[in-house]
């Protein structure tokens, strides 16, 4: 992936990010805002319900009161006063004062809250009250929530309770209205809202209709339960967010019994429709901002990375050996400065360049010089001796026999120094290889076999050659001959650094794109910094070296394409790894 | 009315209030061969008069002449004549005729049900209301009321609110009303105690009898009667009212809650129905369940499907002890040893114990028939059975409004 591509993406994305940041922070902000709206909605809404339930409650004490004070109730308490009551006349009373003052439940009761007469039981009468009611109900002339058995089940109601005594007893009327549907539309409905009324029993009503699914109150309810205090919490009718509601559940409890819950539900469907409207305004406009910005930075990309392609362009051509190379500066800013900077480089390494070829050349001159005289040096010395011999026995009767011995010197110092001028021509005329496939194990096999009679000569130690060939193809290209020659040379070399004799390993070993070849002595090994120069021209740790040979090497798996090294340690003989490669780099 | 009427028709099977409401209505339309009278002693009435063969087996009763039926046509048996071959004491069989299901009907070829009693009808709406118009031609002279017009299906509350706004002139109330209706100086007829109000075992159970007897103790019978009936009725422990036995209070009616206890099972429920559509049949189901709540037994409310226990009402057709204990037993579908008219008191006290006992039955109270009267309707029967068994329309005529 190309610096300028990172680039794009690293500018896109920080663009989408920031887009999306923004679009979250607003749909959160907007979110919280609706909560505290809503909460604020609902806390007013639950508000007026207590206004209204207290209104109702009010009523309802209005309404008790006027039956308590109604001319059969007090015949009633005249009756309960005399020594053996007999309130079988009174049955009805109760029904009629509840139908007199629209009462879902009205009983007239004695101290011991014992039904004189019942509305909604009449059968009760002599039995203690169904109702679920404390003395303190009673004295404090306040309305209350109260149960009441009833035979198809248990109701929820809001009681009153006002006593009437005409004498040394009192009796009690307790009204009472049921909290049901219709007692749960009489508190009135803000619009938005809905207003539940679930009774312990399990029933539940509703103002607006039957409830979808009213096992998704369970949580609230469940917490409610728990606790005894408000809970709350959001409901989603249906798989539609928009059927969201906001739900918050009021506990009815008479002491510690709950008796029931007021639930107050606002719906979400404006805030999710508003969440859903920045959503998809903050999708838009983060898609435009996105492709706007993609654009943006592919032009602010394609700018800034020019003068960085340039200069990548020019680092390339540098590599690639175009040592003149320049990369036009376009600016003074810092890839412009970068610019300078590398074609001040690059200029600096063609003088160096020069300076170093220059020097290794004058270098090499010296070296060659030296080398010719010490090479020349050592036949002239015996030609000065044998031309000052003939000189001085030429007026002797052995002349003849010295001359003979003397042009035979001369002849082979001569001839001496023909092979000493024939070695630096081979070098200098190393011949260009001429390719074809090969296979390493059998040319390491055919060469050591043609060094087998030097390993065995007589009168020096032996030297044991070990192989220890690839068993997989070792074909490369390559010319067999200079190959050959080459790793004859390494062999001379080996044995020339086991004077005492030893083992010659070969070893072949197929890598990914190149056939390995180990030359390994036992000899007394080299330093670092023979190592070093082991391949330079002219360079040998030998006493009557030419230190063309390794060189030779070098040359001849250089021209293969391939590459050779030396590792070693004073006294751990040497290794020579040559690396061919298995296809031909032309 | 509270019953809702779905036909008029004396043959066809009815339960509880419609049969009862039907019975009321039917004898001014349909008449039989013979009729009871308040005594409950059977009298010619279409027909005229009985002879039978030397064996007593082929009984022949000679047709009332000059009757027709409301079209017109007359009523002519063959020859005048009606035989019957029935080995059964005359009495019984005199009895049997007197029934409202062996009227004389007839069907019109629209199917209009034609009978030959004072009054024909006009119009029918089942369940919703019923007209009757005098018949010219009735053989005992034309009844005194043109037309009336019976609403069915009118809960009691609204027959009251008729009454009030003088769009009626008979109403039913309820027996808890009485006093305080004869109190506010209103016109009120009471029948005798013809209801019987009776805890029915549905199936029979291993402790059947043992429950039985639990509920019989721990009912309270008398707070009922006292308070819930504002003292109308008898608590009686018997399936005969006394008025009608006179043996009645030999079978026990106080409540013994500690005996019923004992007797109990703790903890054992019975599922209980009853007409939860009457306010006071409701009441007093509600109190008995109150009752045995305190020996330890849960009376539950079922309205649907089978349940073990029921509050039923039956009605007392007869005003012959020996009569009406055979149609109680045939009304609770028991086996019922024919009880010859005349049968040793003592006999029948032992017939009807026995069975209250194979029935499983737990009589809990004797109720009378209210209704309310407007002040011009004159000709109301003041006393006896028969009123609340049958209205005697054609005796019934209606004076001036009396002014309010």
């Amino acid at each position: 992936v190309t610096f300028r591509t990172k680039l794009f993406f690293v500018s896109s994305l920080t663009v989408a990010g920031a887009v999306a940041l923004v679009t979250g922070a607003v749909s959160i902000s907007a979110r919280r805002s609706f909560d505290r709206m809503d909460e604020t909605r609902r806390q007013g809404l639950i508000r007026e319900f207590q206004r209204q339930l207290r209104a109702q409650g009010e009523d309802l004490e209005g309404a008790v009161h006027r039956a308590a004070t109604s001319d059969p109730v007090l015949r009633i308490a005249i009756e309960a006063d005399r020594p053996n009551p007999d309130f079988g006349a009174f049955l009805d009373e109760a029904r009629a004062q509840a139908e007199a003052q629209a009462l879902d439940f009205l009983d007239i009761v004695q101290q011991d809250l014992t039904v004189i007469s019942s509305a909604h039981s009449p059968a009760r009468f002599g039995y203690q009250t169904g109702w679920l009611v404390s003395p303190e109900d009673l004295a404090a002339g306040k309305t209350f929530l109260t149960r009441i058995s009833l035979t198809e089940g248990n109701a929820v109601a809001l009681a009153g309770a006002v006593p009437v005594s005409a004498g040394s007893r009192k009796i009690y009327v307790a009204g009472a209205k049921r909290l049901d549907a219709s007692f749960l539309k009489s508190l009135g409905a803000a619009p938005g809202a809905r207003a539940m009324l679930w009774l312990a029993s399990g029933e539940l009503f509703d103002t607006t209709g039957p409830l979808p699914a009213p096992a998704k109150l369970d949580a609230v309810l469940d917490e409610l339960k728990r606790t005894g205090k408000e809970s709350a919490g959001t409901i989603r009718w249906t798989v539609d967010p928009a059927s969201a509601e906001a739900v918050m559940a009021l506990p009815l409890q008479h002491g510690s019994t709950l008796l029931g819950a007021l639930l107050v539900g606002t719906s979400l469907h404006d805030q999710v429709s508003l969440e859903r409207s920045i959503l998809w305004t903050g999708l838009l406009v983060g898609g435009s901002g996105i492709l706007l910005g993609a654009l943006i930075g592919w032009w602010t990309t394609a700018r800034v990375t020019r003068p960085v392609a340039r200069l990548v362009s020019g680092v390339q051509a540098v590599a690639g050996g175009d040592w003149g190379a320049r990369v036009p500066v376009s600016s003074d800013d810092e890839f412009g400065q970068l610019a300078s900077a590398f074609n001040h480089m690059t200029e600096q390494l063609v003088e160096q360049r020069d300076r170093t070829v220059q020097a290794e050349r004058v270098a090499a001159w010296r070296e060659l010089a030296r080398r010719l005289a010490h090479e020349l040096k050592n036949p002239l010395f015996p030609l000065q001796i044998t031309v000052e011999n003939l000189q001085r026995a030429h007026n002797q009767r052995e002349f003849d026999e010295v001359f003979r011995e003397s042009t035979a010197t001369l002849l082979a110092e001569l001839q001496n120094l023909k092979l000493i001028i024939g070695r630096f021509s081979d070098f200098a005329k190393m011949p260009r290889p001429e390719m074809e496939t090969i296979d390493i194990n059998a040319l390491v096999k055919e060469t050591v076999r043609l060094y087998d009679p030097q390993f065995h000569a007589n009168g020096r130690p032996k030297i044991e050659p070990a192989l220890d060939l690839a068993p997989v193809d070792t074909a490369v290209p390559g010319d067999p001959l200079l190959l050959s020659r080459a790793l004859g040379n390494l062999i001379l070399n080996a044995m020339d650094a086991m004077p005492e004799g030893g083992t010659l390993r070969f070893r072949t070993e197929r890598l990914d794109h190149y056939i390995r070849i180990e030359v390994a002595d036992s000899g007394q090994g080299l330093t670092g910094e023979e190592c070093a120069r082991l391949f330079t021209p002219y360079y040998t740790t030998k006493r009557h070296g030419t230190g063309l040979g390794l060189a030779i090497v070098q040359s001849v798996i250089s021209d293969h394409g391939g590459r050779i090294s030396v590792s070693s340690a004073p006294g751990c003989g040497a290794v020579f790894t040559i690396d061919l490669p298995i296809r031909s780099n032309s | 009315m509270r019953a809702a009427l779905s036909t008029l028709d004396p043959a066809q099977v009815a339960v509880d209030d419609e049969m009862a409401a039907r019975q009321k209505l039917a004898g001014a339309v349909f008449e039989t061969l013979t009729v009871l009278n308040d005594s409950g002693e059977p009298r010619p009435w279409l027909a005229v008069s009985w002879t039978h063969d030397i064996a007593r087996k082929r009984w022949i009763f000679h047709a009332r002449p000059h009757v027709t039926f409301h079209d017109g046509t007359a009523w002519e048996p063959p020859k005048g004549v009606i035989t019957m071959d029935d080995r059964r004491p005359i009495e019984e069989i005199l009895r049997t005729l007197a029934k409202p299901e062996s009227a004389i009907v007839s069907r019109s070829p629209d199917g209009t049900l034609l009978g030959t009693g004072p009054y024909r009808i006009a119009q029918w709406q089942a369940k919703k209301s019923l007209v009757l118009e005098a018949y010219e031609g009735y053989w005992n002279g034309r009844p005194y009321i043109d037309r009336a017009e019976v609403q069915f299906g009118r809960p009691l509350r609204d027959q009251g609110l008729d009454m009030e706004l003088g769009k009626s002139d008979v109403i039913e109330i309820a027996l808890s009303d009485v006093r305080r209706e004869q109190q506010r100086g209103a016109v009120v007829r009471t029948s005798a105690a013809i209801d019987v109000l009776t805890l029915l075992f549905e199936a029979p159970r291993p402790d059947t009898d043992q429950l039985r007897q639990a509920l019989a103790l721990s009912v309270d019978r008398k707070a009922i009667q006292s308070v819930l009936l504002q003292r109308e009725g008898e608590a009686s422990g018997a399936l005969l009212p006394q008025w009608l036995s006179g043996y009645a209070f030999l079978f026990p009616s106080a409540r013994n809650l500690g005996l019923a206890r004992q007797m109990a099972l703790p903890g054992k429920t019975l599922t209980f129905a009853y007409d939860r559509q009457n306010p006071l049949i409701r009441s007093i189901a509600e109190r008995i369940a109150l009752n045995v709540g305190e020996a330890g037994i849960t009376l539950k409310p079922s309205f649907a499907g089978p349940v073990d226990l029921r509050l039923a009402t039956l009605r007392i057709v007869s005003a012959n002890p020996e009569t009406a204990l055979a149609d109680l037993a045939s009304m609770l579908k028991a086996p019922m040893p024919t009880i010859p008219p005349g049968t040793d008191t003592s006999a029948l006290f032992e017939t009807e114990r026995a069975l209250i006992q194979s029935r499983q039955i737990v009589p809990v109270i004797h109720m009378p028939v209210a209704y309310r009267l407007s002040p011009s309707v004159h000709g109301w029967p003041e006393d006896g059975w028969m009123r609340a068994d049958r209205w005697r329309l054609e005796d019934v005529w209606i004076g001036e409004k009396d002014t309010p």
